[in-house]
């Protein structure tokens, strides 16, 4: 029999581990940021130290939040805009319990400092093969939905979806490509400025695909469901998804300017970055715009005010990123604290608010409430958020650059005018700053989480959302 | 052929490749297909199983010009 209502079950499952990743995530990055300020703060013990945290803190940020995140959003809007339930719920339900066991192996093995070293990609080989096997059950999830949709056409979302879907499969499978010694302990297949260079081509298209390409896939559903009118211009979404698609691929040797690398290779991800501006302002242009004739309900919509937010921070970072590419300005950023603020920016502002309102949207329809509990609350989220950031993102401007400018001043001998500790000591006021900015945004997550609580506790779990039955195909 | 000739073909293929993308997502042929796919999310009932007050309100959108 044709199944009549869509499966909730998965979304809701994944939307409020969401809130709870996202919770721990944060406050693990907060601990990282005053243990720069105070570095005896966790008093030695070697599972505590910043080189274990720091792993734990990217993975629990980037695939327990944001993976978390992207698995509820593209379930919940693969059956709607196919109007059909998902495909195979066993499997769904396989990858909410692999996700989740993948994400406690790493909160256990990152500690005691089981890694494989590559940077976003520490864990062990086991953890891989797991991830490899629920990332395929995945696919087949998601595409299983899109081949027995019953709309005519694919929503541009799911494009974005799959192309992330896919892409993460290649870029797992070739950078963990490893040699197994121990149950522990394996050694990458690639060495020297191969290894950087592979290593680098995953790391940039991680934030290609999983940060942003995902991201927007939630972008393009939720910005016109919240302001009520479809995308500005779908025609410029299909542009926009094939361009930023084709370019990411290349960006990555932005990574390794400066190095061992070929010139020509530097040169070739640098080119690639900056071409990589047009695509995506076209794709923040066209969820601004979708607000053309609706700006007012900016004004009185939490929700909407964190998408469109979210949306001003990818312009931003998207902007500073092409820019932090070119060879001369890499020459001064590169190592410095202005890499981190930029990741922040991005990470908090784009990935972390578009997050945020999408799972403001989605958790009350999913546990049959009109809304969430508090809007006032969310209100208060958006600001402590949006001012969490700018603290952050600012004072790391400034203490990258100072970092920079410091390390690269020379005295007429040709010595270093400033010694490694005289250009730590000027960081401290910074690291304070930075604290607070992320002190502020953790605690967003906070009234979060009570507010989800709230609106969980008074409400009812739907399983019983119907799919629209005058299909029109 | 050496690598400067070959990347130069390479170039040349991507830059029609995009041309013929933007051709294709703009063609009048394809006006309605799009603007179809582009009502996607508002083809469906809220998840309470009644139209939500919020969904649709008609306005001037970039593609319709």
């Amino acid at each position: 029999m044709e199944a009549t209502t869509y499966n909730y079950k998965v979304v809701r499952q994944f939307a409020i581990m969401t809130v709870v990743w996202g919770i721990v995530g944060m406050l693990v990055g907060v601990i990282l940021a005053a243990q720069l300020i105070w570095p005896d703060l966790t008093f030695g013990i070697e599972w505590l130290s910043y080189g274990r945290l720091r792993p734990l803190h990217t993975n629990a940020v980037i695939f327990a939040f944001g993976g978390s995140g992207l698995f509820a959003v593209s379930y919940y809007i693969v059956q709607r805009t196919c109007q059909t339930r998902l495909w195979a719920a066993p499997l769904a339900a396989f990858t909410f319990w692999g996700w989740m066991a993948v994400i406690v192996l790493a909160a256990v093995t990152l500690p005691l400092g089981y890694t494989s070293s590559k940077e976003y990609a520490e864990l062990e080989w086991p953890i891989d093969l797991l991830i490899t096997a629920v990332w395929v059950a995945y696919a087949l999830v998601f595409f299983g939905t899109i081949v027995k949709r019953k709309t005519k056409h694919i929503y541009v979302s799911n494009w974005f979806f799959g192309a992330y879907i896919l892409t993460i499969a290649i870029l797992h499978i070739v950078n963990s490509m490893e040699l197994p010694v121990t149950l522990t302990k394996s050694y990458s297949m690639y060495a020297g400025v191969q290894d950087a260079m592979v290593q680098w081509w995953y790391g940039h298209n991680a934030v290609g695909f999983f940060l942003t390409t995902a991201f927007l896939g939630m972008m393009y559903y939720f910005i016109p469901k919240q302001a009520g009118r479809p995308i500005y211009s779908y025609r410029l979404s299909v542009v926009h998804f094939w361009s930023l698609n084709f370019i990411y691929m290349w960006a990555g040797p932005h990574h390794l300017q400066y190095t061992a690398l070929p010139d020509w290779a530097q040169s070739l991800g640098m080119v690639f970055s900056l071409m990589l501006l047009a695509p995506s302002w076209g794709g923040m242009m066209n969820g601004i715009m979708t607000l053309s004739g609706a700006w007012h309900k900016l004004r009185t919509d939490p929700i909407l005010k964190f998408l469109v937010t979210a949306l001003s921070f990818y312009g931003m970072s998207t902007f500073e990123g092409p820019m932090m590419s070119i060879k001369t300005v890499n020459a001064l950023s590169h190592y410095t604290e202005w890499t981190i603020g930029h990741v922040h920016s991005g990470a908090l502002g784009w990935v972390a608010m578009i997050t945020i309102g999408s799972m403001y949207y989605l958790i009350p329809r999913l546990f049959g409430r009109e809304s969430m509990y508090s809007t006032k609350l969310i209100e208060w989220h958006f600001w402590w958020s949006t001012i969490g950031v700018v603290l952050y993102i600012a004072s790391m401007w400034i203490a990258g650059v100072a970092q920079g400018l410091m390390w690269r001043a020379a005295n007429a001998d040709g010595t270093l005018t400033y010694s490694f500790a005289q250009v730590l000591n000027t960081m401290y006021p910074f690291y304070g700053i930075r604290l607070a900015g992320g002190a502020l945004f953790f605690s967003g997550m906070l009234l979060m989480a009570y507010n989800v609580w709230q609106t969980v506790r008074a409400g009812r779990v739907v399983n019983d959302a119907p799919i629209p039955q005058a299909v029109h195909a | 052929m050496d690598s400067g000739t070959l990347s130069g073909i390479v170039t040349a293929v991507f830059i029609l490749v995009f041309i013929g993308i933007v051709w294709w997502a703009y063609s009048k042929g394809n006006k309605q297909r799009f603007e179809d796919a582009g009502k996607l999310p508002f083809d469906e009932d809220d998840s309470q199983g009644k139209p939500s007050s919020r969904d649709i309100t008609p306005g001037k959108q970039g593609d319709k010009q």
